[in-house]
């Protein structure tokens, strides 16, 4: 049991990272990494967000499930339920975290609509079936994405050094760098290169 | 007289912004994942930016009409509504065009309701001009999407297998690299430097 727990996390986390496998959400990575002031708290919303609607995805699948055609009017439904949470999220934490709601406001709409988290939860509805798996995808794939806006918010200065020649320097170098990382994560899931 | 010169001017400036300065794609990386995942062939490209080009467009001119005395908070929840809303008779219309196609592009055509276009742009660049302004902004940012996917994903299905639109093109490469997200970000990387390189040429030349 706590080793298809830790290997789901794994495989989420890693293998099949958002940004890396997936490149979904790389557009929210690059207006994100810019500043390292509110990675965490951006981080923590995100992971957040995809954790509750993986398991509210869970009860979403299964009340469609009925019905064939339901893949046309599914997003709506996602995206009902998502701005109810967003709005929920919002007013619990003006109620009780002030403080966090006045830092957290600029960029909690971010953190929600975004196609890191549609997308996990597209992704997660294609592979996960009981609800434990859809929540343990749900934290995992929040938390890749951390990693991911981590590991480009670390290098951001150099990217966009002076020093780097004008042509590279800031968004080609930034693609050039997180395809180089993308392929360290594909070989981590054992996919190997036919040549 | 000056009036109109500054329209004319305003009006060139918006189409050179959409399709060169502030391309989405080669200069200010909006949207990219779906370009990094599914254009490595340019038949599943052409497919890509209809859907796009249909969702944006209608979910930003139905948009434009939300009234800004609503909060922000409901304001962006509603732009995303109306996109998922849009997305109902853009996936009918192109699954009976294109049956094929729309299975193709998989979960990143409803990825386009969320799109950066929508949540993040739309505001701070589309709503903030007149309505004729804004029109002519989207489409021309639109056209120049498109444009720039199209290209890409040819030259990349040429890279990787030596085809276009899976027709055999006689060029002897294949590197398969670029078939996979990893070489459609280093790809798209110099795609990104090399249009950089050839504006600032262009601006040499022309002073």
């Amino acid at each position: 049991m706590l080793k298809n727990i830790i290997l789901t996390a794994f495989t989420a986390v890693f293998a099949e990272n958002i940004i890396f496998s997936g490149a979904l959400g790389t557009s929210t990575l690059i207006i994100v990494s810019r500043s390292r002031k509110n990675l965490l708290g951006f981080g923590l919303s995100v992971t957040y967000i995809t954790a509750l609607m993986s398991v509210l995805t869970y009860f979403i699948n299964q009340a469609l499930s009925f019905d064939e055609k339901s893949y046309i009017y599914t997003p709506l439904v996602y995206i009902i339920i998502l701005g109810a949470v967003y709005i929920l999220t919002l007013l619990c934490m003006w109620r009780f975290a002030p403080e966090m709601f006045g830092r957290m406001k600029k960029y909690i709409h971010i953190s929600a609509f975004n196609c890191a988290v549609l997308g996990s939860l597209f992704l997660i509805s294609e592979r996960c079936n009981t609800l434990g798996e859809y929540f343990i995808h749900g934290i995992g794939m929040g938390l890749g994405f951390v990693l991911a806006v981590y590991l480009t918010a670390i290098v951001y200065d150099r990217l966009y050094s002076e020093k780097a020649p004008y042509s590279f320097r800031g968004y080609p170098l930034l693609l050039v760098y997180i395809g180089i990382l993308s392929m360290a994560f594909w070989g981590l899931s054992g996919y190997t290169l036919k040549f | 007289m000056s009036n109109c010169n500054d329209n004319n001017n305003s009006f060139k400036k918006i189409i050179k912004n959409g399709l060169i300065n502030k391309n989405p794609i080669l200069v200010s990386g909006m949207v990219i994942a779906p370009v990094i995942v599914l254009a490595n062939n340019f038949n599943d490209a052409v497919m890509l930016v209809a859907a796009f080009s249909l969702i944006t467009f209608f979910t930003l001119l139905i948009s434009s009409f939300v009234p800004k005395s609503i909060v922000y908070t409901i304001r962006i929840i509603l732009y995303t509504l109306i996109g998922a809303v849009v997305y109902v008779p853009s996936v009918m219309l192109l699954e009976y065009l294109m049956p094929e196609g729309v299975e193709a592009i998989g979960i990143f055509f409803p990825l386009f309701i969320t799109n950066s276009f929508i949540v993040t742009r739309s505001e701070s660049i589309f709503f903030l001009e007149t309505k004729g302004k804004m029109l002519l902004d989207i489409i021309f940012c639109i056209i120049g999407y498109d444009a720039a996917v199209l290209i890409f994903s040819a030259v990349r299905e040429i890279l990787a297998s030596g085809t276009i639109g899976g027709k055999i093109t006689g060029m002897p490469s294949s590197f398969r690299v670029f078939e996979h997200p990893f070489g459609g970000f280093i790809l798209l990387g110099l795609f990104a430097a090399l249009f950089r390189s050839i504006l600032l040429l262009i601006k040499r030349v022309q002073k």
